[in-house]
């Protein structure tokens, strides 16, 4: 029988494995951040341990660094520790740091593929659960926790349970794909399955919806993966993905040679496997947003707040949990989600803050005004992406709009760093949680694409951004 | 293991309430434990006491990778947690750190036990009995790789045999 890519790229990086039991699986790449790797290397050291594999382990600074002016000191002085302590760790530990005065800073996940690190056919973890961003590539990406950073670190291996391989078919053509987006094919993905619906499975990816898309969209998809609970999500690299890491910083220098090998063996055999499957019919998907208190409250922009027993089909968790949700959100069932007004719009975060990105939102909002009651952020996922952004002039036409454009960081997307809600404050966001205080507490976080976040920053409420003209 | 039950009747109780995203800077394990929860339950803090158990619907734990979510559970004094399904990265955190053990449990259990109720777990015969209440229900085993690490007490005391 054939194999998944899945599989493949399990098989190819096994040391140990036995019947019925974990198998100890080898890491290619390790990326490290400042908020889940201290107590790791305090624990190398307390153990005497050095670091295993110092070139394949790359470190940034994005979860708590300020967004605003990066010639200031850093204020916040628990953050200001945790950078330093990254700092200190990498110096001691020999490993690589971009950190917040390096061009190549950013979000983890942003840089990983811009510099070319992220490759097809590896394994990658990192000590953040939207790892799973790096399967865009054809990579087996996944977040980790903290105790297993330390043993990443100390031995660039990890015991790992073997996950079941789930195949998401997305079939047919968008109507409008500026206006309904790779965040909107996810999102009603999300919506499907369920969050628990990817539990203990690595989702592929497939299909002709899948292929049309850029690989930037890509990465957006198997960026929530985690929200749906797979462990990972994955897309077989094809010649889009080729040509995206062709003569980046760190492309490896036998790249064509790697390409010729990635061609022939990084994909599902035909008659594969899979444990589980779903298909998406995306000719008729309407922009989506969410109006609960997890990726998969979510609904078309054209329908209205659900009641909780339509929500819950029955299922008694389902329509506490739905109920709780819409008290958070200060929203009553049957309100059409068009009437929603927002306070605040959040155009960033690893899932949709990359150029195509802020393009796709920049013709939404150019020669308009931001919408007076609302305060925007567009706060690029990297350094190179900002540059990328001021080349073609696009904060320019932010700013003109009133919207904020800032440095490179997670910002709003987690109430860690200065960029949070208030209390009860609204906020159309393109990040990926939208969990009860996630952008600050008592916040109120409604989750959409960057052109639907943008849109609504000129209205001041949601719309329904086919009806705009993109073009 | 003995203790009492502090319920959330829901589902996804995610790492954001569990310990909101402020809090991840703090290093101090008792402080973190201050504010575990708070994101849901502000008093919390004031009703737990040492050797309490969570129990709690589906998917519990889901979403970042912080470690800092079992920690300030564990921290708190809180020895397991019960649901009907963790979200995978909590529930690797929960045992290679040796904080505290996440236990799944069946729908009899689930909606048997209530807030409050004393119950005696034995890991070793995959049962939980109800003091309160006097009935006793199975937890699904742990699977071999994670009854090792937790009797080794933790992933870098775990020697694979
Ligand atoms: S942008 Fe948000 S989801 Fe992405 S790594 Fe940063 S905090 Fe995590």
């Amino acid at each position: 029988m054939g194999k998944t890519l899945f599989e493949k790229i399990w098989d190819a990086h096994i040391v140990i494995e036995k019947e019925n039991s974990p198998s100890l699986i080898y890491i290619d790449r390790h990326l490290v951040h400042e908020v889940t790797s201290p107590q790791a290397f305090d624990g190398l050291r307390m153990n005497n341990r050095s670091v295993r594999r110092p070139d394949l382990t790359i470190a940034t600074m994005d979860h708590n660094v300020p967004t605003n002016n990066r010639t200031l000191p850093i204020l916040d002085q628990t953050s200001a520790v945790q950078i330093q302590t990254l700092e200190k760790n990498c110096k001691d530990f020999g490993i690589q740091l971009f950190d917040i005065n390096s061009p190549n800073q950013g979000i983890v996940h942003v840089i990983g593929p811009q510099l070319g690190i992220t490759l097809p056919g590896s394994t990658i973890v990192c000590g953040d659960s939207h790892t799973s961003t790096h399967g865009a590539f054809g990579a087996l990406a996944f977040g980790i926790g903290t105790s297993e950073v330390e043993h990443v670190l100390a031995s660039q291996t990890l015991w790992l349970e073997k996950p079941k391989p789930f195949e998401i078919r997305i079939e047919g053509k968008r109507k409008n794909p500026h206006a309904v987006t790779a965040k909107d094919i996810i999102l009603s993905i999300i919506k499907n399955i369920g969050t628990s619906g990817g539990n203990g499975t690595v989702i592929e990816y497939k299909g002709e919806g899948i292929s049309d898309l850029s690989m930037e969209q890509r990465m957006t998809i198997c960026n929530m993966s985690i929200e749906a609970g797979a462990r990972a999500g994955l897309i077989a690299p094809d010649e889009k993905t080729f040509e995206y890491l062709r003569g980046r910083e760190y492309t490896p220098k036998n790249y064509e040679s790697l390409v010729d090998y990635w061609r022939d063996n990084l994909k599902t055999d035909s008659d594969a496997k899979f444990e589980k499957n779903y298909t998406l019919h995306v000719d008729n998907i309407a922009p989506q947003v969410s109006w609960g208190t997890n990726p998969g409250m979510t609904c078309d922009v054209t329908e209205s707040v659900p009641f909780p027993e339509d929500f819950s089909k029955g299922d008694q968790n389902q329509k506490k949990g739905a109920e709780k949700a819409l008290e958070y959100m200060a929203l009553n069932p049957g309100t059409p989600i068009t009437e929603i007004k927002i306070d605040r719009v959040f155009i960033g975060s690893c899932t949709n803050a990359r150029l195509e990105d802020l393009i796709e939102a920049s013709k939404v909002v150019k020669g308009k005004k931001l919408s007076p009651h609302v305060r925007a952020m567009v706060v690029p996922g990297s350094q190179m992406v900002k540059k990328q952004a001021e080349e073609l002039g696009l904060d320019k036409i932010f700013t003109d709009a009133n919207f904020e454009w800032r440095e490179a960081g997670c910002s709003m997307c987690l109430g860690m760093n200065p960029d949070i809600l208030s209390p009860g404050e609204r906020c159309a966001s393109t990040s990926n949680r939208n969990f009860e205080g996630r952008q600050g507490t008592g916040g109120r976080t409604h989750l959409v694409s960057p052109v639907m976040a943008a849109a609504a920053a000129i209205e001041g409420h949601f719309v329904d951004v086919r009806e705009m003209d993109l073009n | 293991m003995k203790g009492n039950v502090i319920k959330y009747e829901r589902d996804n109780i995610d790492t954001d309430v569990i310990i909101p995203g402020q809090y991840l800077k703090v290093h101090d394990y008792a402080e973190l434990a201050l504010h575990a929860m708070e994101g849901l339950d502000p008093d919390f803090h004031s009703k737990v006491k040492e050797g309490d158990f969570i129990l709690s619907g589906r998917n519990f734990g889901c979403g970042s990778s912080r470690e800092h979510a079992p920690i300030a559970l564990s921290h708190s004094g809180i020895k397991a947690v019960l649901a009907l399904s963790f979200a995978r990265i909590f529930y690797r955190n929960a045992v290679d750190g040796a904080f505290l053990l996440p236990i799944e449990i069946e729908e009899d259990a689930y909606s048997n036990i209530s807030e409050g109720d004393e119950l005696d777990i034995d890991i070793r015969i995959n049962e939980i009995k109800n003091l309160t209440k006097n009935k006793t229900y199975k937890m699904k085993p742990f699977s071999e790789i994670i009854g090792k690490i937790i009797e080794a007490g933790g992933l870098f005391k775990y020697k694979p045999d």
